[in-house]
Order: structure tokens, then sequence, then C-alpha cells
């Protein structure tokens, strides 16, 4: 009998998963009085709603609790350490607990049931519609119409968080997706690189030429395990004048338009005809980007920083062995890339006071000379560790305004800050992600790319208007606008 | 004669039940951390799970009843269908490549005269890699100029694209699995064979059996029970996979590795709708509840300890 209840127990376990998904259903009753535990000892009812912080901001008294980089972000980590220094000599009752949590798709839904998400955490660009209709973004319009420098924000980025004239997010950076080209694997096989304004063909030509199936280097490195395979080819997609779904009185999926068949295509030869794809392209993120830095493949598709972050700081390369191209456009297409981003989100759970000083740090350093230096000596500790700074290709302000040059000006002044070449940024056409149910499209292309490149002659045709079929009826058709 | 008289039987008074506790006191604070940890950790997520498989589960907004609209969803899903397929292929694979090795190596090491303790570390050590280096090794293993394909590529034959060809995507999980975990089924193996009788042998000997009629006749029989135990316990085990397959090719390629469990984690933690995932995991535990009474059968007619 022991056995066959240690036996069940052993079965039982996975339900564990299922209570701890369904422990806290009455979450958004009790928000106003259940802050996260680190933040509740502060907020005592004579803090909220006094007077103080429309008097006297600095005299506030709050616990927040921020996101904080993850250890791997080195450079982050610092420039964080500095600010809540600095913030905390202006606000000095403000306790800031650093969270490590990393905001996670997967792990949202937990930390807000069982609220313990961060008063003040990161997310994506693409996260926007579906945090605020789960009620898990706070509506910060009232903070953010008082801040006096809001109209200096990137609005390319700000207006991802701003749904039906609310605001629900603070830009932090961006990025565009960009493919980053070996060269100097290009020039060691004696070919030359690409121009900018390079062509699908010139792609497929660069990506053959470079391709060595039988030493296990590949021309381009798609991206083919899981979502992010979805999404990598969403840029062709994009190049070939796709998109992903129109919105209009309803969702309706545009994905298997004839660029999306164009897109597809495209993958299809440069698997088929080109074998200029790994032969186990199963690959992650971390696999396509990490066999980047290795030099097993002259080419990737990523947010334009990340492989030159591998490449130089990991993988030993030196900036005159890469480069950031846009995206090859399609004929008849442009050079269009995924724009996405990271935010802060303040967490509808915390009180008024909390809510407060979260934005108040979110946006301490922004427009902030003090960033500035603590940027430059951030760049410094860079230089002294052998490593380079990679800077985000946008950021949250327009690098055209005054603070933009100032920063400009703190870049230049160190060789050791990746600089994006002119060509590079003039021709760069963003395209903003789908806002609803991004990921179960990425899930739903991701099983057609692995069809194309599983098997010869695939009906692409086919496949893109059944996948579309079925995005269109089991995500798109529930969404009510 | 000696007349006897009956005694009247004195019936013991019942003992009040705040004696009797206080008798036992100690007996129920010893067993209280068990029902404790066994209330909060097994049965109220049963419990949970089966009430939660009827609700839309909305953390903000609060749960709402739904009847049985989760397990329509889940019988309606064609991915659940491929997921069932593929779990069952897996189970399979498990039983054809995985079953018999531990049971070989126990046998082969029972039979070493030397270098036995040895032997016995070697083949438990892949069971103490840690999962990460393990993925990253198979990686390798596997890759198109990896050391498999290099020997394959040696005798002229076409590498094997273990981890993107659709019928080798499973075997491959499969193999990979069996090299890290036969070590640990086989210490219990060994432990059965080694407890085996040596009189047995060394009469079959006489008697002229050789290797193959001893290993036939007395090492399998004798460990009849601990084989079909831990049949039971891998098909248990291997229903519920999807770390392997989550880790190594997230269910590709083309959803030849989604199994039910790697399904039902995409339905709570991607799709974040956990009344589905619920009905799914309610489903699957009446389908393990089967495994466990056919091993509660054997266990009570095989006498299995």
């Amino acid at each position: 009998m022991r056995k066959i209840t240690s036996v069940i127990s052993v079965l039982m376990a996975a339900s564990l998963v299922l209570a701890a998904c369904g422990s806290n259903n009455n979450n958004g009753n009790a928000a106003s009085s259940s802050a996260p535990a680190a933040a509740t000892p502060a907020s005592s009812p004579a803090d909220t709603g006094s007077a103080a912080p429309a008097d006297d901001p600095t005299q506030v008294k709050a616990t927040i609790s921020i996101y904080f980089p993850t250890p791997d972000k080195v450079q982050e980590r610092k420039l964080e350490d500095d600010k809540i220094a600095r913030f905390n000599q202006v606000y000095p009752n403000v306790e800031i607990i650093k969270s490590d949590w990393q905001y996670n798709p997967n792990e949202i839904g937990i930390k807000m049931g069982a609220n313990e998400a961060p008063t003040l955490f990161n997310t994506y660009a693409t996260e926007g519609k579906f945090l605020v209709e789960k009620g898990w973004a706070a509506d910060i319009t009232e903070l953010w119409n008082s801040y006096e420098k809001k109209d200096q924000f990137n609005k390319t980025l700000s207006s991802q968080f701003i749904i039906d004239g609310k605001v629900y997010g603070i830009p932090q950076r961006g990025y565009i997706t960009a493919t980053v080209v070996n060269t100097k694997m290009l020039k060691d096989k004696g070919i030359a690189p690409p121009p900018f304004n390079w062509t699908w063909d010139d792609m497929l030509n660069t990506a053959k030429a470079a391709a060595d199936p039988n030493a296990g280097i590949s021309g381009f490195a798609p991206m083919g395990k899981g979502n992010e395979a979805g999404w990598n080819w969403t840029n062709f997609l994009f190049a070939a004048g796709g998109d992903i779904q129109t919105v209009d009185s309803k969702v309706t999926a545009a994905f298997n338009s004839d660029a999306g068949l164009k897109a597809i295509e495209f993958y299809n030869k440069l698997k088929w005809e080109a074998n200029a794809i790994p032969q186990d392209w199963a690959l992650g993120w971390g696999d396509a980007v990490g066999a980047f830095a290795q030099g097993r493949t002259a080419m990737v598709i990523a947010g334009a920083s990340d492989p030159v972050d591998q490449a130089l700081n990991q993988g030993g390369m030196s900036p005159s062995d890469i480069e950031v191209y846009p995206n090859a456009a399609a004929p008849g297409g442009s050079h269009a890339g995924i724009i996405g981003g990271d935010f802060l989100v303040i967490n509808p759970n915390a009180s008024k006071d909390e809510q407060a000083m979260a934005f108040r740090y979110a946006v301490f350093d922004y427009f902030n000379d003090d960033f500035l230096t603590s940027l430059d000596a951030n760049i410094e500790a860079r230089k002294a560790e052998n490593k380079y700074f990679i800077p985000p290709v946008f950021e949250y302000f327009d690098m055209t305004s005054e603070f933009g040059q100032k920063v400009k000006a703190v870049y230049e002044k160190h060789d050791n800050v990746y600089q994006y070449k002119q060509e590079f940024l003039d021709l760069l056409d963003a395209k903003l992600e789908a806002q609803y149910n991004t990921q179960d499209y990425y899930a739903a292309m991701t099983n057609v790319i692995q069809e194309v490149f599983s098997k010869q002659g695939v009906d692409m045709k086919a496949s893109l208007d059944a996948t579309a079929k079925t995005v269109q009826e089991k995500f798109y058709d529930t969404i009510q606008l | 004669m000696e007349q006897t008289t009956a005694v009247p039987i004195q019936l013991q008074p019942r003992e009040r039940p705040k004696r009797k506790f206080r008798r036992n006191f100690w007996g129920y604070l010893f067993v209280l951390p068990a029902i404790v940890i066994f209330a909060l950790f097994l049965w109220y997520p049963i419990v949970k799970g089966l009430m939660d498989s009827l609700y839309k589960i909305d953390f903000v907004k609060g749960d709402s009843f739904v009847g049985f609209d989760n397990y329509r969803t889940v019988f309606n899903d064609p991915d659940v269908r491929i997921a069932v397929k593929n779990t069952l292929k897996y189970m399979g694979l498990g039983i054809v490549i995985g079953f018999w090795v531990p049971i070989l190596f126990a046998i082969m090491i029972s039979e070493m005269r030397k270098f036995q303790g040895f032997a016995r570390v070697a083949a438990y050590l892949p069971y103490v890699v840690p999962f990460v280096v393990l993925y990253g090794v198979w990686r390798w293993m596997y890759d198109p100029v990896g050391p498999i394909n290099q020997v394959i590529k040696s005798f002229g034959i076409d590498p094997v694209l273990f981890m993107v060809d659709k019928a080798w995507a499973m075997p491959a999980i499969v193999i990979m699995e069996t090299w890290q975990s036969f070590g640990s089924a086989m210490l219990i193996y060994l432990a059965a064979v080694l407890s085996i009788p040596r009189d047995w042998y060394e009469a079959s000997e006489i008697d002229g059996a050789g290797v193959w009629q001893r290993i036939r006749h007395i090492t399998l029989p004798a460990i009849k029970n601990q084989i079909l135990l831990l049949l039971m316990l891998q098909l248990i085990a291997t229903s519920q996979g999807f770390q392997t397959q989550y880790a190594m090719l997230d269910g590709g390629p083309n959803n030849a590795t989604l199994t039910y469990a790697l399904l039902l984690t995409r339905y709570a933690f991607v799709r974040q709708d956990y009344g589905v995932a619920s009905a799914m995991g309610v489903i699957m535990f009446f389908a393990l509840v089967i495994l466990a009474i056919i091993q509660y059968r054997l266990n009570r007619n095989g006498g299995i300890d």
C-alpha cells in the first residue's frame, strides 16, 4: 500500500502546478490592500493619500521593488546601482529593493496571481495589449501627463504602451532587427561583402557562397526552434511588404498574403536550393546568435546590438570583423526590420505613493546630465575590462534631440563604443510587431517553417492558408474590439 | 466433580475520547507533518485541479464557471491528438530502446569478477550530470558534424540529422535519456541480482547450464518482480515526459516531439489558459490512475516489494 501511495504521490506532482496556478483568484478585489510583501511595511495608511507627494515628494516614505538587470548584464547592473544611490540622495525615505525577476510571459500570470511582481518591472513592446487586457499594468496617464519632459520621448517607442489614450508603460530602449554579417569570414573566403542596400538575391548568393556544410558552417542561421522561428521569419514577411494581421472592426490574419508566400519561398530557397542554413536548423535565439559569435554562420538576424555584443565581448571578434546591415530587401519591398523594445511597467497592485515613486525612479535619469556622467564612467570601466560598449539602436529619446546629441558626444569620445554605420541607420525601415496574440502567431508560423525546412516540395501556399485559418479561428475570432 | 461457576465477563468500559487522545498524543504529533504535507501538496492540488478545470481562470477579474468548456477545447484541439500520439510513441520507444539496458548492464556487472565497483560507478555517473550540461553535450553529439555523424560518415553513409529529422527526433531523445538514466535503474536490478542465492547458480552449473540458460532460467525469473515494478514506473514517468522535449527541441521539428505534458505546459504558461491546462491535467490524472491500479494489482498478485 505504501508503494501505491508513493506512486500516486509521484503522479500528483504535476498537479502542484495546477494548484500554483489557481491559488489566488481574487487578486483584483484585493489589489489595493495587497501590495507586494516587500512594499507593504512602508506604505502605511498615513502615507497613502497624504498630501506629501504633492507638497514635497522628497519626503515620501515608500518601499518599491524594481526590476534589476540579470548578472550577465554587467554594464546595466553598474548603471542601475549608481542610479539607486543617486535616487536615494534625492528621495532618502524611499527604500529600493532589487528584484532579480525578469519579465517572462510564462511567469507574469503566476507573479501577479501570487502578488509577487515588483512595483516596477520590465517588459517588451509586444506585451502592452496583453498586460492592459489582463489588468496587470497600472494606468499611469496622470503621472505621465504631469511629467514635464514627456514630449521628448521617442514617439515610435512610447506609442507602444499608449492604448485607447491611456499610458501604461515607460520606454527604456528600443531595438530593430538587423542582419549582422561576419565580413571577415566573407573576405577570408574571397566573397565580396554585399552593399548596404542589398536584396534577397544578394543575401542568397552570399549565404550560398559562405556555407560549408561539411565543416558545419552555414551562410545564414535562421532561428528554427520555438517561437523565435516565427519571429525571425516575420522580418522577411515585412521585407516583402506583408503584415501579420489587419485590425479594423476585427482582427484578421494577413500573413498568408502574396508577401507571406514570397517570404516562405525564400526560406525554401535558402534551405533546398542554396543549402545555406545549418543542417541542424533547430536553433533557438541563443543557439543562432551563439553560432554567429563562434564563427559557425556568416549571417544572423536579431536585435542589432545582441549579436554584436556576443561577437565582440564573448566571441573575441573585433569591430572590423563584423558589419551590421539592414535586413535585405525583397524585390519591390523594403529593408524592413521588426522594431521592439524594453518598457517599464508599474504594478497596479502598488499603492498610489508607490506608483508615483516607481514612476519617479523610472524617469529619474531620463534627459539628465547625471546619466551622461554615469554612462561615461561605465564606458571607461568597460574599457578597463577590454570590453566593448554596445549601445542600443533606438534610445527612449530621439537621437537628433539636444539630449541625444550629448549622448552621441559621449559615445564618440571612447574607442570601445560600437558605432553603427550611418548607411545602416539611413536604410532602416522600422515595422511594429502585431499587438494581438503575437506569440500564438509566432508559434503557428514556427510549424510552417519547420515543415518547409524538414520536407522538400511542401505546398507552401496551402500550408500558410491552413495556418492562417487556425490562427484566425482559434485566436483572432475571440478578440472583441 | 468439581463444579465450576461461570464468571461473568467484565466488559471493558469504552475509553473516553479525551483520554484516548492524551494517550496517543505523541503518535498524532508524529503523524501530523505527514498529514499536513500530504494535504497541502497532494490532496488539495488534486481537488483544486479538478475545480479549476471547470472554470475560466483569471487572476485579476476572478474565475468564472464554464462547465465542461475546457474539456471540449481539449477534445477539439488537433494538437492534443498529435501530443497523445507522440506521448504513446515516446512511452513505446522508452521500452524498446531503453528498458532492457539497465537489466543487461546489471547482469553483465554481476558476472564481472574484477572492477565491479568501478563499473557500477561508471554506469551511474551519467545520472548525476546536470541537465543543462547533458543537453549541451548531446546537441553536440547529434550535430551534423558531431562525433556520432563523423563515425557514420566514415562508413560512407550520409549524416543523420537527429534533431531536425521528424523520424529521428524522438528516438534521439530517448537514446539520450537512456544513456543518462539507466544507471539508476541498474542499481536496483543489480541489488536484486546479487541477492539471488549463489548455490542456485552453482547447482545449475553442475547440471551443465551455460550463461544464457542461467540468465533465462534463474536470473530473469528471480528479478521478475523488479522488472514489472520498474516497467510500470517507467511508463508512468514517460507518460509525463516534457522536460527534454522542451529543452532540446521545444516540441519540434514540426510537432514531432510535442508531448501531452509539453502541450499542457504551453496551455498554462504560454497561453495563460489555466482552465484548459487543468482539464488536461485531470484527464492525464485519470489515465495515470489506471496505470497505478495495474501496478497495484501486480504488486498484490506478484508480491512486488
